[in-house]
C-alpha cells in the first residue's frame, strides 16, 4: 500500500461562542485510506469535517493537501481541490432539476456564447448519475419528481463531479435504505481501489468496522484514540466515545413483557388520511408498546393523532384518567390530562433552540407552577428545572445556557426532562433515540424502563428493529398504514421474524 | 499518539478567554439601549443649548413618552410572539373619532364613550390577528390592509370639520396626577403579566416555535388573540388621553404611532422575532428613546417631514447592525 499522505491536519481548533469544538486536532489521511470518524454528538467531528470540506472556516491550526498548505474558501472551492462532502441533511434546492443540484455553484462553465449549453449539462449529469451506479435517475428530471433517498443519491453525484480524491460522507447512509447505502459502499470500495481517501462519519458502529480500515474516536473535541483493523471493537469503541464503560444492558435485562390489566389510552378506529385507516390501540399501566415498520408505514403519524396534534376521522383516542374518559383531539387536552409527546424532529417541534434550557423544561408546566392570580415565581422556575437538570444529568452551565449550543443527546434530555416535570402518565415517544450517541442512548433506555415500572404507559415509536424488541413489551408491526403483526416479548424473536412483516 | 488534555494550562486560559467574550457580548447587548438613550438626552442638550432639558419640554416629553410607553406595554405583548401591528396608529386616530363622535354629535355620557374607545381598537387589532390566524395571510400585509381600512374611516370621519372636544369640561382626563397613575397601573399591570404569568411567558414561547408551544399544552390561536386585544386596549387607553389633551381630532390623528413603535422595538433591544430574549423594559427604553428622537429633532429645528427620513435610516441603520440573521426571518 502506497503511504503517501492525501490530508493532514494539524493543531486545528475551532470554537463556537464560548463552546470549544475543536482542541488541537491532529489527523493524517492516507492513500487509499477509509477512515472512520465517531464520537458522540457535539464531539467535533462534523465540525472537522466541514472544515475540510471548505464549509467552515478554523481559529487556527493548519490544513495540508497532498503536501501543499491547503485553506479552502467555500465548499466549491474544496471540490476543485479534490475534497468532497456528502453531508446529512437535505441539500438539494428545490424547483431546479437534477442536472443544476448537481452542478450548484459550477454551471458557468458549460457557458457556450454566453448561454447554457443545456444539452452538454444534461449529457454530463448523465454520465455521472450512471457512473455512481443510479442510471434511473436523469439530469433532466425536476428534484421534487424524486423522493428522498433519489436527492440523496443526487447529492452524492454532486459530491463526484470532479472525481474527488478525499471524499467525505457524513453520517449519510443512516438516512438512507438498502438502495443507497449499497451505492455508498460501492463507491467508497471503488475510492479505495483508486487510491484515494475517503473520511466516514457515522453513528452505526458495525456498519464503521465493515467499511473502515482505520477508525478515529473523537471526544470533546479532542482526538482520544485512532483504532485499525486489528484492534477494532465495538466495546472498545463505544468506552472510548464516552469515556467510561457501560454498566449493564443496553436494553431492558428482563424478558419478562408483563404489564397490568389497567387501560390507560385506547385508539378506537382511528383513521387519517392517506396515512391510515381504522387502527385500534391499547395501551395498559406499566407497559412499553413498540410501534414498527418503515418510515412511510404510518406509524409516525399514529402517534401525532393520539397525541391530538392530528385530529382523526372516524372513531376516537381515549385517555381513561381517575376513573374518567377524556376524549384527546387537541394537544392541550392532552398535555392538561396528562399526555406527553417526543417529535421525531426534535429541533423543529420539540423544543424552542433560541431559548434557554429552564424555559424549555418549565414549559408544559407553567399552569402547574401558577400560584394565586396566576403567579409563577423565577424562583420556583429555577428550582423546578434544576432539579430536572439534575435528575437527567443533563451536561450544561447552568440553566440559562441555550439549548442550542447543547449536543443533540443533550437537547432530547431536555426534551425529556420537561415531559417528566409534568410528571405524565402516557408517553408518546417518536423515534426517541434517533441521532443520539450511544452513551445518551443508554441512559434514555434506563430511564424508559424506570417509567414502565412507575406504572407510565409508553408509546415508542422506532425505525430501529434492535431497540423495538429490546424495549417493548408488545410491538405492533405496521405496513402501508395497516396492523401487519402484532408480537409479544419474548427473547427467541429474531429481527428476520420481524422484517417478512415489514416489507 | 499523544492525547491533548483539554484542562492543560493553556487550554484553559483559552476557555477562560473564551468565557468571558461571550459574557462581555451579553452585557453590551444589555447595556447598549441605555447608551443610545443617554446619548439622546446629552446629544439634545447640547445642540439645543441646553431648551431640550427646561421643565416646559420636559412636561412636553413626558406628554409624549406617555402614549408611546403605554403602547410599548401593549406590543410587548404581540412582538414577544414574533407579530406585530402596522394599524395601531390608525385604530388610535379611529378611536378618537368614534370617541369625539359620541361625545359631540350623540350625546353621550363620558363613562360611556371612554369604554367604547378603548374596545374600538381592541377589535381592530382582533381584527388583524384573526385575519392571519383564519386566512394565514402574514400579519404585516393583514395589518397594512386594516390600517388603510381605519385610515379612510378616519378621513371620512372627519372630512366635514375636524371634530373640537371641550376639554375644559373633563378636567379629570388632562389631569397630570391621573395620567402618572394610569402609567404606573399600566406598566406594573404589564409587567406582572408579562414577567411572571404564564400568559407572558406563553407568548415567549409562542415566539420561540410556535409548534414546540402547542405541543407543550399551549391554546396557541386563542394566546396571540389575547396579545393582541391587549395591545388594543393599551392603544385605546392613549386614545381616550390624546383627544382630552389635544381637544381636537383631524385625519392626521393617530398616525406615526406604529413606525414609532416599530423604531422603539428596534433601539430599544427587543428582538423583533420575540422570543426568549424579549424583554418589556426594552421596549419602554425604546419608546421613551424614540420620543427623545422626536422631540430633539423638532427642538433643533429639523423640519417634521425630515425628522420621519432620519428615524427610517436610523432603523434600516440598526436593523442591519443587530438583527440576528441566524434567527430565522425578521417578520413572520
Amino acid at each position: 500500500m502506497d503511504n503517501e499522505i492525501i490530508l493532514s491536519a494539524r493543531r486545528v481548533c475551532k470554537a463556537f461562542g464560548p463552546t470549544r469544538a475543536l482542541v488541537d486536532v491532529d489527523v493524517e489521511v492516507r492513500k487509499g485510506e477509509i477512515r472512520g470518524l465517531i464520537g458522540e454528538n457535539g464531539s467535533g467531528k462534523s465540525t472537522f469535517s466541514s472544515i475540510v470540506a471548505g464549509a467552515l472556516g478554523m481559529d487556527s491550526g493548519e490544513l495540508f493537501l497532498r503536501g501543499e498548505k491547503y485553506t479552502p474558501k467555500s465548499m466549491v472551492d474544496a471540490q476543485n481541490h479534490g475534497v468532497a462532502m456528502i453531508v446529512q441533511e437535505a441539500a438539494t434546492l428545490p424547483g431546479l432539476d437534477v442536472a443544476s443540484n448537481i452542478f450548484t455553484g459550477r454551471l458557468e462553465q458549460f457557458t457556450k456564447a454566453g448561454f447554457l449549453n443545456w444539452k452538454e449539462i444534461y449529457a454530463k449529469a448523465d454520465r455521472i448519475l450512471a457512473d455512481i451506479g443510479a442510471p434511473e435517475i436523469k439530469g433532466r428530471m425536476n428534484i421534487e419528481q424524486l423522493n428522498f433517498e433519489d436527492r440523496k443519491i443526487v447529492e452524492i453525484a454532486r459530491a463526484m463531479v470532479n472525481n474527488p480524491d478525499l471524499l467525505i460522507v457524513d453520517e449519510t447512509t443512516t438516512a438512507l435504505a438498502t438502495k443507497g447505502r449499497t451505492l455508498i459502499y460501492r463507491l467508497i470500495e471503488k475510492m479505495h481501489e483508486e487510491n484515494k481517501a475517503v473520511l466516514f462519519i457515522s453513528h452505526d458502529l458495525e456498519e464503521l468496522m465493515e467499511v473502515c480500515n482505520t477508525i478515529t474516536v473523537l471526544r470533546d473535541g479532542v482526538i482520544i484514540d485512532t483504532l485499525d483493523k486489528s484492534n477494532m471493537s465495538v466495546d472498545l469503541m463505544r468506552s472510548l466515545m464516552i469515556g467510561r464503560e457501560l454498566e449493564g444492558d443496553y436494553y431492558r435485562s428482563d424478558w419478562n413483557g408483563r404489564m397490568t390489566d389497567d387501560v390507560l389510552l385506547e385508539a378506537k378506529r382511528i383513521t387519517l388520511r392517506p396515512y391510515f385507516k381504522n387502527i385500534n390501540i391499547t395501551l395498559h399501566r406499566g407497559e412499553i408498546l413498540g410501534l414498527g415498520g418503515l418510515s412511510n408505514c404510518g406509524m409516525h403519524e399514529i402517534g401525532r393523532v393520539i397525541f391530538g396534534i392530528e385530529k382523526t376521522l372516524t372513531g376516537e383516542v381515549v385517555l381513561h384518567k381517575d376513573g374518567r374518559d377524556v376524549r384527546i383531539d387537541n394537544t392541550v387536552t392532552a398535555v392538561n390530562n396528562g399526555m406527553a409527546y417526543v417529535s421525531k424532529d426534535r429541533d423543529k417541534e420539540s423544543i424552542i433552540l433560541n431559548s434557554t434550557i429552564r424555559s424549555n423544561i418549565v414549559s408544559p408546566a407553567l399552569k402547574i407552577l401558577s400560584r394565586t392570580i396566576g403567579f409563577i415565581s423565577p424562583a420556583w422556575e429555577k428550582q423546578f428545572s434544576d432539579r430536572q437538570i439534575k435528575a437527567m444529568s443533563i451536561k450544561c452551565r447552568n440553566g440559562k445556557q441555550m439549548v442550542k449550543e447543547l449536543s443533540g443527546g443533550n437537547k432530547q434530555k431536555v426534551v425529556f426532562a420537561k415531559w417528566l416535570g409534568t410528571d405524565s402518565d402516557v408517553l408518546v415517544l417518536d423515534c426517541p433515540t434517533r441521532g443520539i450517541d450511544v452513551g445518551v442512548k443508554a441512559d434514555m433506555y434506563r430511564l424508559i424502563n424506570e417509567l414502565k415500572h412507575q406504572g407510565k404507559g409508553i408509546i415508542m415509536i422506532s425505525e430501529e428493529l434492535m431497540e423495538l424488541m429490546g424495549m417493548s413489551d408488545r410491538m405492533m408491526i405496521f405496513k402501508d398504514g395497516k396492523l401487519a403483526k402484532e408480537f409479544d416479548r419474548s427473547p427467541d424473536l429474531t429481527e428476520q421474524d420481524i422484517i417478512e412483516y415489514i416489507i | 499518539m499523544s492525547t491533548v488534555s483539554k484542562n492543560s494550562a493553556e487550554n484553559l486560559e483559552i476557555q477562560a478567554r473564551l468565557d468571558r467574550k461571550a459574557a462581555r457580548k451579553n452585557v453590551f447587548d444589555m447595556v447598549i439601549p441605555y447608551v443610545g438613550l443617554i446619548f439622546c438626552l446629552v446629544f439634545f442638550s447640547i445642540v439645543t443649548n441646553g431648551l431640550f432639558l427646561s421643565s416646559k419640554n420636559l412636561m412636553n416629553m413626558i406628554e409624549q413618552c406617555f402614549t408611546l410607553v403605554i403602547i410599548a406595554v401593549g406590543a410587548s405583548f404581540v412582538y414577544a410572539q414574533g407579530n406585530m401591528d402596522f394599524s395601531i396608529g390608525s385604530a388610535c386616530g379611529v378611536a378618537q373619532m368614534v370617541g369625539g363622535l359620541l361625545l359631540l354629535k350623540l350625546n353621550f355620557p363620558i363613562y360611556i364613550v371612554i369604554p367604547v374607545m378603548i374596545l374600538v381598537p381592541v377589535a381592530s387589532c382582533l381584527l388583524v390577528s384573526l385575519i392571519s390566524a383564519v386566512f394565514h395571510v402574514p400579519v404585516f400585509i393583514g395589518s397594512m390592509c386594516i390600517r388603510s381600512l381605519l385610515a379612510g374611516l378616519l378621513t371620512i370621519g372627519v372630512a366635514k370639520a375636524e371634530l373640537i372636544i371641550p376639554i375644559s369640561d373633563y378636567p379629570v382626563l388632562s389631569n397630570d396626577a391621573v395620567k402618572i397613575i394610569t402609567l404606573i397601573a399600566v406598566i406594573g399591570i404589564g409587567m406582572y403579566f408579562f414577567h411572571f404569568h404564564r400568559v407572558g411567558k406563553w407568548a415567549k414561547l409562542i415566539g420561540g416555535n410556535q409548534v414546540t408551544a402547542a405541543q407543550a399544552g399551549v391554546r396557541v390561536k386563542n394566546q396571540i388573540f389575547l396579545a393582541y386585544a391587549i395591545l388594543g386596549a393599551c392603544v385605546g387607553i392613549t386614545a381616550v388621553f390624546t383627544m382630552f389633551r389635544t381637544g381636537t381630532v383631524s385625519a392626521q390623528s393617530g398616525s406615526g404611532i406604529e413606525f414609532s413603535m416599530m423604531l422603539a422595538i428596534v433601539l430599544g433591544g427587543f428582538p423583533m422575532s420575540g422570543g426568549e430574549k424579549s424583554r418589556m423594559v426594552s421596549a419602554i427604553v425604546g419608546a421613551v428613546t424614540v420620543t427623545m428622537l422626536t422631540n430633539g429633532l423638532a427642538l433643533w429645528g429639523i423640519d417634521p417631514n425630515i425628522i420621519g427620513g432620519i428615524k427610517g435610516v436610523i432603523f434600516v441603520v440598526i436593523i442591519a447592525l443587530t438583527y440576528d440573521r441566524s434567527a430565522g426571518k425578521l417578520v413572520s
